[in-house]
């Protein structure tokens, strides 16, 4: 990996996100709105029980930027070029795609920083929630670290699709990550899952860290190995979808959507 | 050594079970600081040959060498070395000019980038609409970016497909005079595709012909054009037009026009028959008011492959 390209990608990204109003404000709408709705939601819960419903839901919302950001990010910014016929110059140059995926990651960890801080510092001011006063900063840290992972895997895998299939399913850029919420047990715990949900929900390595967040909340110790666990799982993850991108772009390369770009 | 060595490259597509010969065993090979030029209809496979070239289309079989290298066994030597512009896909059109050539200058690591950028803005007269989105840029404009793009890091290797295509004749005038100036001062190496034949003519040394995905004939302008047997000679008569077409029609000669008092008629080039046809109609007293003995151009090639004649 050379130094000059991935920062080439970053400006260019930066330049994309700096020209174009929708980019920015995308950073922060709908978690903003999430945060006004839940919010509320548990202040209100909150008065009627005695479970901390609102470091709960909120600590969810907070943490599922970097899952939703990472994921939406790398798959947007890769259809960006696809509709922009920006393909052809781009995989013309000396970039790589390891280069190039690796740099999407990185700006897409980067808005998920800003959205993350942005988040913070509202949800302070509206209902004195801190994340880092719920949990230990070490545990903070190795959940976005997992969460972050898991979302760069989400979307290698959704651009996988997208070289392989082209636009015509972009809308998983969009989507797939809120097929992946409801299982991931971001606002109640795993046994409040169907029976049929438990298992898939337990190959999900965000599971692991909202229940995580929850017994830390209630009171329990970390689970050390519960958050290895998810991280062994997420690198799983991160692997099979490294791989299934090589193959993807190895067949837009051959049938020729690399260079039409459509 | 040739910067350029294609062999024997086969690329084909399928396509609702059929199988398209996008390239077919096409072979070529290009010299340093020669503009060669591929010509052909739409779908004779110039720009697969050119993806293939970049790195963006993956071959099916056969060789090729850029730069003395396989450029698998060393993108990254070699597309550090070389580009590309063409009129059909943009650079990031949400980008402003300065900012597409400052990305694309950073992935080619560029030395002294902001020189090389202000270089090339002045060179191509983009100075005042460097701060200007591309998508807002006009189609002139839009053809000198990608040009800009193509040689912010001074290629060894260009290759330019259908780098002038929707210009208005002076801007494409200006382009390819910009395109001369360049690749006389560096050298440079360029794979040239166009629709225009004028510009081929008077750009490149050497063209190939394609279509079919094949490769018909290489040479140069001259030698391409004694391809073509027949020349035209068209004709205006003062008056006894009918007499005329008679006399053409028993001497056997192909009429291809008629029209009021022109004649245009097709002759074998080389043999005897354009001077005894003239020989005739002066003897028979018809009384010319025009005459014209075309030359052949590449625009009759052109026509001829197109046609698959």
């Amino acid at each position: 990996m050379k130094l000059n390209r991935i920062w080439a990608m970053l400006l260019k990204f930066w330049y994309i996100t700096i020209n174009r109003p929708d980019r920015i404000f995308d950073i922060i709408y709908w978690p903003v709105i999430d945060l006004f709705v839940w919010g509320f939601a548990s202040v209100f819960i909150q008065q009627v029980s005695d479970v901390s419903f609102l470091s709960m839901f909120l600590g969810g919302i907070v943490l599922w930027i970097f899952v939703w950001r990472s994921s939406q990010d790398i798959a947007v910014y890769v259809l960006e070029d696809f509709w922009g016929r920006n393909l052809y110059h781009q995989f013309s140059s000396p970039i790589t795609l390891t280069e190039h995926m690796f740099s999407v990651m990185l700006f897409a960890f980067f808005r998920s920083i800003c959205t993350f801080v942005v988040l913070t510092i509202l949800a302070f001011i509206m209902y004195r929630f801190f994340i880092f006063s719920i949990a230990p900063f070490i545990f903070i840290a190795a959940s976005i670290a997992i969460l972050s992972l898991f979302g760069w895997a989400m979307g290698l895998f959704v651009t996988s699709l997208v070289l392989r299939f082209g636009q015509r399913i972009q809308v998983l850029a969009w989507s797939s990550v809120w097929i992946v919420q409801p299982f991931s047990c971001v606002f109640y715990p795993l046994s409040a899952l169907p029976t049929w949900a438990v298992p898939v929900a337990k190959v999900l390595p965000t599971t692991y860290v909202f229940e995580g967040l929850r017994a830390i909340i209630n009171g329990n110790l970390v689970n050390i190995s519960s958050l290895l666990y998810s991280l062994v799982l997420t690198l799983i993850f991160l692997v099979l979808t490294s791989f299934l991108i090589r193959i993807a772009f190895k067949h837009a390369k051959s049938s020729g959507l690399l260079a039409r770009g459509d | 050594m040739n910067p350029i060595v294609v062999k024997s490259l086969k690329k084909y597509f399928k396509e609702k079970g059929k199988t398209i010969k996008a390239v077919d065993n096409v072979s070529f090979s290009v010299k340093k600081g020669e503009i060669f030029g591929l010509l052909g209809p739409n779908g004779a496979g110039k720009s697969t040959t050119i993806n293939i070239l970049t790195g963006l289309l993956s071959r099916d079989s056969g060789s090729i060498q850029i730069l003395g290298y396989e450029p698998e066994e060393n993108w990254d030597y070699v597309k550090n070395k070389v580009n590309v512009s063409t009129a059909y896909y943009p650079v990031t059109e949400v980008l402003t000019v300065k900012q597409n050539l400052k990305v694309y200058g950073h992935l080619y690591n560029v030395k002294n980038l902001k020189a090389r950028i202000n270089e090339l803005l002045s060179q191509f007269e983009l100075n005042k609409i460097s701060n200007r989105k591309v998508i807002k840029c006009s189609t002139g404009e839009r053809t000198r970016i990608s040009l800009c793009k193509g040689l912010i890091n001074n290629p060894e290797v260009l290759f330019l497909d259908e780098s002038t295509s929707g210009l208005d004749p002076d801007i494409a005038e200006k382009t390819r005079t910009l395109i001369k100036e360049y690749q006389e001062k560096n050298n440079t190496t360029i794979l040239f595709t166009s629709h225009y034949m004028y510009e081929v003519e008077e750009l490149c040394k050497r063209i190939a012909f394609m279509s079919d995905g094949k490769i018909l004939t290489i040479g140069t302008s001259d030698e391409l054009k004694k391809l073509i047997k027949d020349q035209t000679i068209e004709i205006k008569v003062i008056k006894n037009h009918k007499d005329l077409k008679k006399l053409l029609k028993d001497e056997g000669v192909d009429i291809l026009f008629t029209e009021k008092n022109t004649i245009i008629f097709q002759v074998t080039k080389g043999s005897n028959k354009t001077y005894e046809i003239l020989n005739k109609i002066f003897k028979a007293g018809f009384k010319l008011s025009h005459l014209h003995i075309n030359k052949p151009t590449l625009d009759d090639i052109f026509i001829k492959i197109a046609r698959k004649k």
